[in-house]
């Protein structure tokens, strides 16, 4: 379906993924765009499975991705990519944060079999192979701890998502978002970090997948 | 204002846009928009008790009550807050409450009696349902509260319907003089989009004077009976301004394909229809009780098939099957009973548009049983996520302090709702039964006349203000011989950290008297108390073995703020939080840190030893305690 586009977010609670999901919402309704999301709160566990279906487009109904209609896949965490996979169309695009989360209960397992094997990053890498060729992943944790606050990881992701071409939203809308949306002592570094998400994806993907100027 | 219990990145700017004077177009969600709505209604009164997906409601009326002059109360339980309102919408004042699915069965006492006695002034209450039981304890259907109490009923499918309905509903409820049922479902609550607000023009907060008029508000035999007729009568004029409402409303006419459908059903239904790139006539219902029955029947008539989308039971489908008889007996209707949709689970566009495509005959263009098929394979060895408790959380060390007292004695453990219902769950399996708020007590009184095992009844500190009281008050006078924990972590935590009862203010808000646990306790007629902190995994194994094996009724609080809510307090305070470190030099694989006790901030490097992620360790010490060889000691460097 023309002129939209549907991005799956998902992470470990607590890595701010509503954040994420309220600068492109903001960044919308100040662009004239029409965007809906399917969002997961209430229970405030953290370290649980999160995710948040974000859908842009003057079409749109449904706050949930249909099956295998997902333009993209933006992961916090690189686990967390593979678990959403049935709703990314084939071909489409993941942007994925390097950074690996092991669930306790997994390592709670490794023990008891006395293993040090886990399912990782690489595992999830090949098995997305078979859906899709396009998958991008950045040092978000570095980028973020350059960019003053490691904890501005999802603002990370969210410059390098700002980049490729077929995300619809305005650079320039999603930075007076993120101005408007973040606290306001985390501004600077929330900025900080949106322009280097950006640029290390335009630097390392442009080549690869049809990115705008930065 | 107290501490609010507003999730991180839930921020204030779409606050700022719930309370803004002027109309704008902003980007909401869901349970802002019904915030709003009431807000421009000149709502005065507020309560609730939390309950997803409904907090946000409360969370939000609790920041930003006082400024906007409406008297905002976090209630004990659903009913105390319905009755609030009720109280309020009696005298003369809008009130709305918000509660979820199974917090209107709390309710629904008060409730079901309030559509026999009506209200002054608009009282509109929001339930929302879970399909999926994301986060309830069932998939219960709320929308048979509706009929069963003759209480119209509205239901919205997004942030835009929320806003114009819950005004509307303000105004249904004061001219038919009748409580008004909102009813949403998790993907309407948590719902974010696109929504133009109106005007925002808040009268003054005043007092109105009481008008006593015998029975107005009493009902019991003659005056239920008058009631009764009265209700029925009501309910023939509702269901008239119904068949003209705007929330209800045709696409696409014409076609002998049709779609009937409410709330969340419609977005997937509509989506459907893209995927299928077919346009058939689709009647959104917005009024579902009672059901505009004439509109129905005006739209089924031409139809030579209609498909019912509506999550959950069949209460639409049933009722169009009635309604067809006599419209159009040829119709052919598909859905729950047809085997094309599901009675549980939530919906999507592709499973809408498979019901669909089956109806009209039709192929969908992606085979999404296929990608599903894919999507298991390619899952296969990827490790599950379930919530855990947090880095830090009281009740990791009580659990643990628990299983060491209780080594090698079995017992049989009632427990309740709260953060602690996890612990039932894989991978601890630890706890035997969870009904409902505040059932460990009950329970455990019917199981300690049953069992030869001794029983061990969990609950928390918000739960049990909320409904355990009761219960309390029960095994104390029957003399009930099992042990009741108390996990009092200060606030209502799964849902964000909310104040309840027991909750002590932060700031020097002096509109709250928060209960003392020991002095509600020993109030009660408990003479056997033992007060154990959550974190002394050392000490507090042995105080609860002794209390464990003390003849008779007794009850251990076992104390620590909740992490989250004790983080906030610190990084408000300027106290640092400091997290841990291992020692790889000391550290044996022993694995004391991992085994049993789960905390996320635990993994194993390659060298197989324990390790902790210093930016979400809690600094909580317990791991420490618990290592036999002490390599865990503290980074000394705050996070």
């Amino acid at each position: 379906m023309k002129d939209e586009f549907s991005v799956l977010i998902c992470g470990v609670g607590g890595q701010g993924l509503v954040l994420v999901s309220n600068v492109i919402g903001n960044a919308c309704a100040a662009s004239n765009l029409r965007v809906i999301t399917g969002e997961q709160h209430g229970l405030s566990q953290r370290s649980g499975a999160v995710s948040i279906h974000l859908r842009i487009g003057s079409d749109v109904r449904s706050p949930l991705i249909p099956v295998g209609m997902g333009d993209a896949i933006v992961s916090l965490e690189a686990l967390e990519t593979l678990r959403y996979i049935e709703y990314l169309k084939e071909g489409g695009l993941v942007l994925m944060n390097s950074r690996v989360a092991f669930p306790i209960t997994d390592t709670a397992e490794l023990v008891k079999k006395k293993s040090t094997k886990y399912f990782g990053r690489e595992d999830v890498e090949n098995k997305l192979k078979q859906v899709t060729a396009n998958i991008f992943s950045v040092d978000a944790l570095e980028l973020a701890r350059q960019a003053g606050n490691p904890l501005t990881e999802n603002t990370v992701l969210l410059g390098a998502m700002s980049v490729f071409e077929s995300f619809p939203v305005p650079t320039e809308a999603l930075k007076e978002s993120i101005a408007k949306t973040v606290p306001q002592k985390a501004k600077d570094a929330n900025l900080k970090a949106f322009e280097l998400g950006a640029k290390a994806s335009h630097d390392r993907f442009c080549t690869l997948f049809p990115c705008r100027k930065i | 204002m107290r501490d609010g219990g507003r999730p991180e990145g839930r921020q204030e700017m779409s606050l700022a846009d719930v309370i803004a004077g002027e109309p704008r177009k902003a980007f909401m969600l869901c349970n802002e928009a019904i915030v709003r709505g009431a807000l421009e209604a000149d709502v005065k009164v507020y309560a609730g008790y939390p309950g997803s997906p409904t907090s946000e409601i409360l969370d939000a009326f609790h920041e930003i009550g006082e400024k906007m002059d409406v008297r905002t109360n976090i209630s004990a339980n659903e009913k105390v807050a319905l009755e609030t309102v009720a109280g309020a919408a009696m005298a003369g004042l809008r009130g709305l409450t918000s509660m979820k699915s199974v917090g209107l069965n709390v309710a629904s006492d008060s409730f079901f009696t309030l559509g026999y006695t009506g209200v002054t002034a608009g009282l509109v209450l929001i339930v929302a349902d879970d399909p999926h039981a994301h986060s309830s304890q069932s998939e219960q259907d709320g929308r048979f509260f509706g009929p069963s109490a003759y209480i119209p009923m509205l239901e919205p499918s997004d942030p835009t319907d929320a806003i114009q309905m819950v005004k509307y509903a303000f105004d249904l409820s004061e001219r038919h003089g009748v409580p008004v049922l909102i009813r949403t479902v998790t993907r309407v609550n948590h719902q974010s989009g696109i929504v133009q607000t109106g005007p925002l023009n808040r009268t003054p907060f005043k007092k109105v004077k009481w008008t006593h008029e015998p029975t107005r508000f009493v009902t019991v035999a003659d005056s239920a009976r008058k009631f009764k007729a009265n209700m029925l009568e009501r309910t023939k004029r509702i269901a008239q301004e119904f068949e003209a409402s705007p929330f209800n409303r045709i696409d696409n006419p014409g076609s002998d394909t049709g779609i009937i459908t409410s709330s969340a059903g419609y977005n997937y239904a509509v989506e459907a229809c893209r995927i299928l790139n077919t346009r058939p006539s689709i009647l959104k219902l917005g009024t579902t009780y009672p059901l505009p029955k004439k509109l129905i029947f005006d739209f089924i008539r031409p139809l030579k098939q209609v498909l019912i989308v509506e999550e959950l039971s069949p209460y639409l489908e049933l009722n169009v099957t009635a309604i067809a008889k006599e419209a159009n007996p040829q119709l052919k209707i598909f859905g729950k009973e047809s085997g094309h949709l599901l009675e549980m689970l939530e919906y999507n566009a592709n499973i809408v548009s498979t019901a669909l495509a089956e109806v009209i005959g039709a192929k969908t263009p992606l085979d999404f049983e296929a990608i599903l098929k894919r999507a298991d394979a390619l899952k296969e060895g990827l490790p599950v996520r379930p919530p855990t408790f947090c880095p830090g959380c009281p009740h990791r060390g009580t659990l643990t302090s628990m299983r060491k007292a209780l080594r090698g004695i079995q017992h049989v453990q009632p427990t309740d709702i709260g953060c602690y219902s996890m612990a039932p769950l894989a991978p601890l399996f630890y706890g035997d039964t969870l009904l409902s708020m505040g059932a460990s007590l009950g329970v455990a009184a019917g199981l300690q006349y049953s069992v030869e095992e001794p029983v061990i009844a969990m609950i928390g500190d918000s739960t049990f203000y909320h409904a355990g009281l009761p219960g309390l008050a029960n095994a104390v006078n029957h003399k009930c011989n099992f042990k009741l924990i108390i996990l009092d972590n200060s606030v209502t935590a799964m849902t964000g950290q909310q104040p309840n009862l027991g909750t002590v203010p932060q700031d020097d808000d002096a509109s709250v008297q928060p209960l003392r646990l020991e002095d509600v306790l020993k109030g009660m007629g408990v003479t056997d108390i033992t007060i154990i902190d959550a974190y002394d995994v050392k000490e507090a194994p042995k105080k609860l073995k002794e209390a464990f094996t003390r003849p008779g009724f007794s009850v251990i609080i076992s104390r620590r703020d909740c992490a989250l809510y004790g983080d906030r307090i610190k990084r408000k305070k300027g106290q640092p939080i400091v997290p841990n470190q291992v020692d790889k030099k000391v550290c044996n694989k022993y694995y004391a840190c991992i085994r049993d006790f789960n905390c996320p901030a635990f993994d194993v490097d390659e060298d197989g030893q324990a390790h902790i992620s210093r930016d979400i360790c809690d600094g909580c010490m317990v791991c420490a305690k618990l290592c036999p060889v002490s390599a865990i000691k503290t980074t000394g460097e705050p996070r």
